[in-house]
């Protein structure tokens, strides 16, 4: 039978009041509607708590539209660093997905690749790499990620730190590879693929510019629209951006991480601005490095953050400060990865701690109860 | 400004019946009327098998406790009474009647002789306890204890128009063709707490409702009619009582306790054709629904018939029938039995086929997204809940409140990994209420023990 949405907002005329739903035809007959009638009863009926029914959004329409929502920035990272950037990707999503697949036979576990988490995973690992990287890292970072940081912590939603960036902290083992940047353009001539093999740090990154107090030499306009040396994912804050309103949109994430964070980010780094400009210090800070998609697409991995909208303002906080304190006193120039990795550890004392006083909570405490 | 409250979910409506006229069922061949409909004491049959009762008359009274006297819903003969399980799973004594079509109404029945003014705060409650009625919505406590308990706390007086359950019209088809009757009930309930002033709070999905209350009562400094957003469980009475007031309802205090007394609309309805006809609460609107059933419509219903007779007076099934949910989608109970009978609380009955039920292929898995906590209306942390009561945590489910749930699915039903969560709460609260009884008995036997010793 076809449900019509009702139109409820409008009131009913006189003439719809006295509307009675149009039978088809002729009634049937009451010997026919018992014929019929007991065709479809089951012998036994379902038994089961309410409620009794469910929302259509599923586990993996929320990682579609994830995978959705990373789209421009793949799409761009491809523009910027040549096609190579989607073989990286495809690699590390194959690996991902494989690794998942292979554990959970062996492991004799129902096979959950469908709800589509681990091409999330395998995405943002290839996201947060540089486009330089040989072709084995994604893989061996892809397998760690799914089998060392989700599976053996028990799957989907049950792992205490982003397995992506877990993974691309492992992957740090070779800071060589890691830590070279293509110039954007450049299609990766064979001059940057050999400073890689030969690890010699080349950055010429806005962000390292900016850990010497010097406004880089990428102009803001680049640095929004993401033609800058970088990862293949984080270059371009205006497509992440992008991205993270369809997220909001679609209710997949709040507003409250990323805006506490990037807002933190942009709050500390005026005021505390290497440089005679605070104002375009602290956006050059914000639109450079990996603070974008951190703070919309890593940050807010629902199983390594807090569930209270409180505690998300909290931990998006933690996540700023952290970036920062570790983009001015760190080793490395960047310190999204990081901060994101150690506030993980933190969300179950956020969620502790933030837990909302229940509703009628605080009047039995008044009553003395 | 339409009244609201936090949390909560929106919940596609499905409101197919809403343009359905009441229509009355036609009488079924026999019902069979349950002694007990809600809490309290069962009642004790009056009748024998073999007896010819009228409609109306008194079958069933209480001898001591909490309850309402049960009435026949028909004229015939008493054929059997016999025990029956209810969806509950309890043993219920029914008194079956086999109906001889005549309609005789029982000499008992007529108008109360007073008019409402002369008529004093116990005579109402006497009208009320006698007419059997209890809370219609769905909860079925009985009328007349909730206004004795509620005397002299109360201050406001709301009618629970809300129906925010996905499916059922019940309520909003009465507003709109019987209004009188509501808001003449909500008087007599006025006059019995002596109060002026009082509420009819309706959604926003029922603006015709709105409209026809809100010209009938133009000028009328008595009754306001609020508007409420369309959410669920905006019914609820702690969120309607928080909505309209802004006070909040703490666990374990019954509405009186902040001022308030909730009642629901069709529940005004029978209090007034009791008043005005000495008519008992003996049928009742029923909305019947689901993607089963080929003629969704709103039935005047004799308390006690089958849901069999209900299927077959609304076209029957149409596709196969997995599940009977009897009241709404997000609260209703689901029957075992195709044969279960309407009672006095009994809203909806919905007929659903397997697609309703939207399973998921994945194994229920959280994925922590923070959907059940934004949707609580309790403001609990429902995931975690659901965690500690699948490990058997009792201790930490009541360092999170778990007793405060009122168990109204909106986490169950918005969690994209399909856990089952209040089913899981549903359970741990079960577990701590039966610890809790077996401490108490304990400590009693402790304290009788020494004394023999």
């Amino acid at each position: 039978m076809d449900k019509t949405p009702a139109d409820n907002q409008t009131p009913l005329t006189a003439e719809a009041e006295a509307h009675v739903p149009e039978v088809s035809a002729a009634p049937d007959s009451p010997e026919e509607i018992e014929a019929r009638t007991n065709s479809f009863l089951p012998e036994l009926l379902t038994v089961s708590p309410s409620p009794h029914i469910r929302t259509e959004d599923t586990s993996r329409s929320i990682m579609l539209d994830v995978c959705i929502s990373l789209m421009p920035a793949l799409i761009w990272g491809i523009y910027v660093f040549g096609w190579r950037v989607l073989t990286l990707t495809l690699i590390s999503v194959g690996f991902a997905v494989g690794s998942e697949f292979l554990y959970e036979k062996l492991m004799k576990k129902p096979v959950t690749i469908l709800d589509f988490s681990t091409v999330v995973t395998g995405l943002l690992l290839a996201l947060n790499l540089p486009v330089s990287v040989p072709l084995w890292m994604p893989a061996v970072g892809a397998v760690f990620a799914i089998i060392v940081v989700k599976q053996l912590f028990g799957g989907l939603g049950k792992n205490f730190v982003n397995p992506a960036l877990a993974a691309r902290v492992f992957l740090f083992a070779w800071p060589g590879h890691m830590s070279t940047f293509t110039s954007p353009g450049d299609k990766l001539s064979a001059a940057a693929l050999k400073i890689a093999e030969t690890d010699i740090v080349a950055g010429a990154t806005p962000l390292a510019s900016l850990k010497n107090g010097v406004l880089p030499d990428t102009s803001l306009f680049d640095m929004i629209i993401g033609y800058e040396s970088g990862c293949i994912g984080e270059v371009s804050a205006l497509l992440l951006a992008a991205g993270g309103i369809y997220l909001l949109a679609r209710r997949v994430i709040t507003w409250h991480i990323p805006v506490s964070y990037i807002g933190t980010v942009l709050l500390v780094t005026f005021v505390f601005a290497k440089s005679s400009l605070p104002f375009d210090f602290a956006l050059a800070e914000i639109f450079s490095g990996g603070l974008f998609l951190g703070a919309i697409f890593m940050a807010t991995d629902y199983a390594t953050s807090p569930v209270t909208n409180m505690g998300r303002v909290v931990y998006g906080i933690g996540c700023g400060l952290l970036t920062v304190f570790i983009r001015y006193f760190g080793g490395y120039a960047e310190g999204v990865s990081f901060s994101i990795l150690i506030m993980n550890l933190l969300v179950w004392y956020i969620d502790r701690y933030s837990k909302p006083v229940r509703f009628g909570g605080v009047k039995v405490d008044e009553a003395g109860k | 400004m339409a009244f609201t409250f936090h949390g909560g979910i929106h919940i596609d409506e499905h409101k197919t019946t809403r343009r359905c006229l009441v229509e009355t069922m036609p009488p079924p061949k026999s019902v069979s009327i349950p002694l007990s409909q809600h809490i309290g004491a069962h009642a004790v049959p009056v009748v024998k098998v073999g007896d010819t009762v009228d409609k109306g008359q008194v079958i069933g009274v209480i001898e001591k406790g909490l309850g309402c006297p049960v009435h026949a819903s028909v004229s015939g003969k008493v054929t059997a009474i016999t025990e029956k399980n209810a969806a509950n799973g309890m043993k219920i004594r029914n008194i079956v009647i086999a109906n001889d079509g005549e309609e005789r109404l029982s000499p008992d029945i007529k108008p109360w002789g007073k008019s409402l003014a002369d008529t004093t705060t116990e005579e109402i409650i006497e009208i009320i306890r006698a007419a059997g009625i209890s809370g219609m919505g769905g909860a079925t406590f009985p009328t007349y204890a909730k206004i004795q308990s509620a005397l002299g706390k109360v201050e406001r007086i709301i009618v629970n128009c809300a129906e925010c359950e996905p499916y059922i019209t019940a309520n909003h088809r009465l507003l709109l063709e019987n209004p009188e009757a509501v808001i003449n009930g909500l008087k007599i309930l006025m006059k019995a707490f002596g109060l002026r002033e009082s509420e009819i709070a309706v959604e926003d999905n029922k603006l015709d409702a709105i409209n026809k209350l809100e010209n009938r009562l133009v000028g009328s400094k008595m009754i306001h009619v609020r508007v409420l957003k369309t959410k669920y469980p905006q019914g609820d009475e702690r969120q309607l009582i928080y909505a309209l007031t802004g006070r909040e309802l703490p666990v374990g205090k019954l509405p009186a306790d902040v001022g308030c007394c909730v009642f629901n609309a069709e529940t005004c309805a029978a209090i007034f054709n009791a008043f005005a006809e000495g008519m008992p609460l003996i049928e009742r609107i029923v909305t019947v629904d689901g993607d089963c059933i080929k003629r969704p419509r709103n039935l005047l219903v004799p308390l006690g018939t089958s849901f069999t007779d209900i299927m077959h007076c609304c076209g029957g099934l149409i596709r196969s029938l997995k599940k009977i949910v009897s009241g709404g989608p997000m609260m209703g109970v689901s029957q075992w039995d195709k044969d279960g009978v309407v009672t006095k609380g009994t809203s909806a009955i919905l007929f659903f086929s397997e697609k309703a039920e939207n399973r998921y292929e994945q194994p229920p898995t959280c994925i922590r997204c923070g959907r059940c906590v934004r949707a609580c209306p309790m403001r609990l942390m429902p995931n975690y809940l659901a965690t500690f009561a699948s490990q058997g945590k009792l201790e930490q489910c009541e360092e999170f409140d778990v007793i405060a749930c009122v168990e109204c699915g909106s986490c169950s039903y918005s969690c994209p990994g399909h856990v089952p969560i209040v089913q899981y709460i549903r359970a741990a609260k079960g577990q701590i209420n039966d610890r809790k009884r077996a401490q108490a008995a304990a400590l009693a036997n402790s304290q009788v023990n020494p004394e023999k010793g």
